[in-house]
């Protein structure tokens, strides 16, 4: 999976975009890390713990982070994503690599966290959206150097962007969280959703629109 | 270049261009047409502007006893007799196809029960019988009192005697 690809700085032009022969690479290194997502699923099938240990330090990030911004409650998500890899540990005799590992994963991982949020038990974690952003704020300083009143900025604005991820409905979220932050193409998205590109292009247009809207202001 | 707002394709031109996966060819296009036409200009940079805000939030910190916690879990499955992993079936999800079938057939069977002719003829039938019973017995007990009504009233004499 390629993470932090799309990252751009405020001062940057509109073009970021990489090299012909950077992304071609950058292409190769997916297929690689695809064929051996399902090369450590069948050894697992066959019975080697390590593939299993292997596997999850792979993905046991972007699965928690995925579902962390869908449910906005790292304990919950934490607790969905061990039950995403106790599925994925349960169905190793039976795994065929007939879809990408990254696509059965992150299904089981929408399925659950859709599940969730259905059942009204967001509810729960929107009463502490504020705990959750101070949680986060402990856990996601990276700059130390900053001041207080960056800080403070910088806490506003997450709220806001939070809360405007917060307000999609379920399906466009989980659209966007993938396309945005996990990075997957529309075809890969379609195969996690179960419906077609079509439809996941008019999910996240209808998506994005919202969230400019909402975060016109911010820019 | 034609204007991809023109062309009804400026929102996914747009966000392929901000996110970086534009096509080199497209790409080289795009950056062409920006500087002549102030519309793309505009939703380009709300796009790029909302992409930007976005990146604000950042992954939390994963907790340290993510993996022993899951491996604790594991082993105490694997511990656990073997049909306790029945209650852990997705039977919800193996049966979810089934269930609009189910449902069909079942209307289908509410609808065959109410528009039966047979059954329509069947229960209304029994209500004529009952009716017919009724009005037979009430007949018969009509008659009786009309027998006794018509029947000649005994001498005086012969009733004493029977006295």
């Amino acid at each position: 999976m390629k993470l932090g690809r799309a990252t751009m700085s405020a001062g940057d032009a509109l073009s970021p975009q990489p090299s012909t022969s950077e992304r071609v690479s950058e292409d190769m290194a997916a297929v690689a890390s695809l064929e051996r997502d399902a090369e450590l699923m069948l050894r697992v099938r066959a019975g080697d713990e390590a593939s299993f240990s292997a596997l999850l330090d792979r993905h046991r990030a972007p699965v928690i982070h995925f579902l962390y911004r869908m449910v906005q409650n790292l304990a919950v998500s934490e607790e969905l994503a061990q039950e995403v890899f106790l599925r994925v540990y349960r169905s190793r005799a039976t795994y065929e690599p007939t879809a990408k590992f990254t696509t059965w994963l992150f299904r089981i991982a929408t399925h659950l966290a859709l599940n969730w949020i259905r059942d009204g038990k967001n509810e729960k974690s929107q009463e502490s959206l504020d705990q959750g952003t101070a949680e986060g704020a402990t856990r996601q300083v990276a700059d130390r150097l900053r001041t207080v009143e960056q800080e403070m900025v910088y806490q506003a604005r997450l709220a806001e962007v939070r809360q405007a991820i917060q307000l999609l409905p379920a399906k466009q979220r989980a659209a966007v969280l993938m396309h945005k932050y996990e990075e997957m193409d529309y075809a890969q998205i379609a195969g996690v959703l179960g419906c077609s590109e079509s439809a996941v292009k008019s999910l996240l247009f209808r998506a994005y629109e919202s969230l400019r809207s909402r975060l016109a202001h911010m820019s | 270049m034609e204007c991809p707002l023109k062309s009804g394709k400026a929102f996914e031109l747009m966000m392929s261009y901000t996110a970086g996966t534009l096509e080199p060819e497209k790409q080289i296009e795009l950056e062409r047409h920006l500087p002549i036409c102030e519309e793309c200009r505009k939703a380009a940079a709300a796009q790029k502007a909302m992409w930007e805000a976005l990146d604000v939030w950042r992954p939390a910190a994963i907790s340290d006893d993510f993996g022993a916690r899951l491996y604790q879990r594991i082993a105490e499955e694997e511990a656990s007799p073997a049909w306790r992993m029945l209650f852990r079936m997705p039977w919800g999800s193996l049966f979810r196809p089934a269930v609009p079938v189910a449902a069909a057939c079942g209307a289908l069977m509410i609808a065959f029960i109410v528009k039966d002719p047979l059954i329509r003829h069947h229960s209304s039938s029994t209500v004529q019988q009952k009716i017919s019973i009724e009005q037979v017995e009430r007949a018969l007990d009509d008659m009786d009192m009309l027998k006794q009504l018509s029947a000649p009233a005994p001498a005086e004499g012969q009733a004493s005697e029977r006295i």
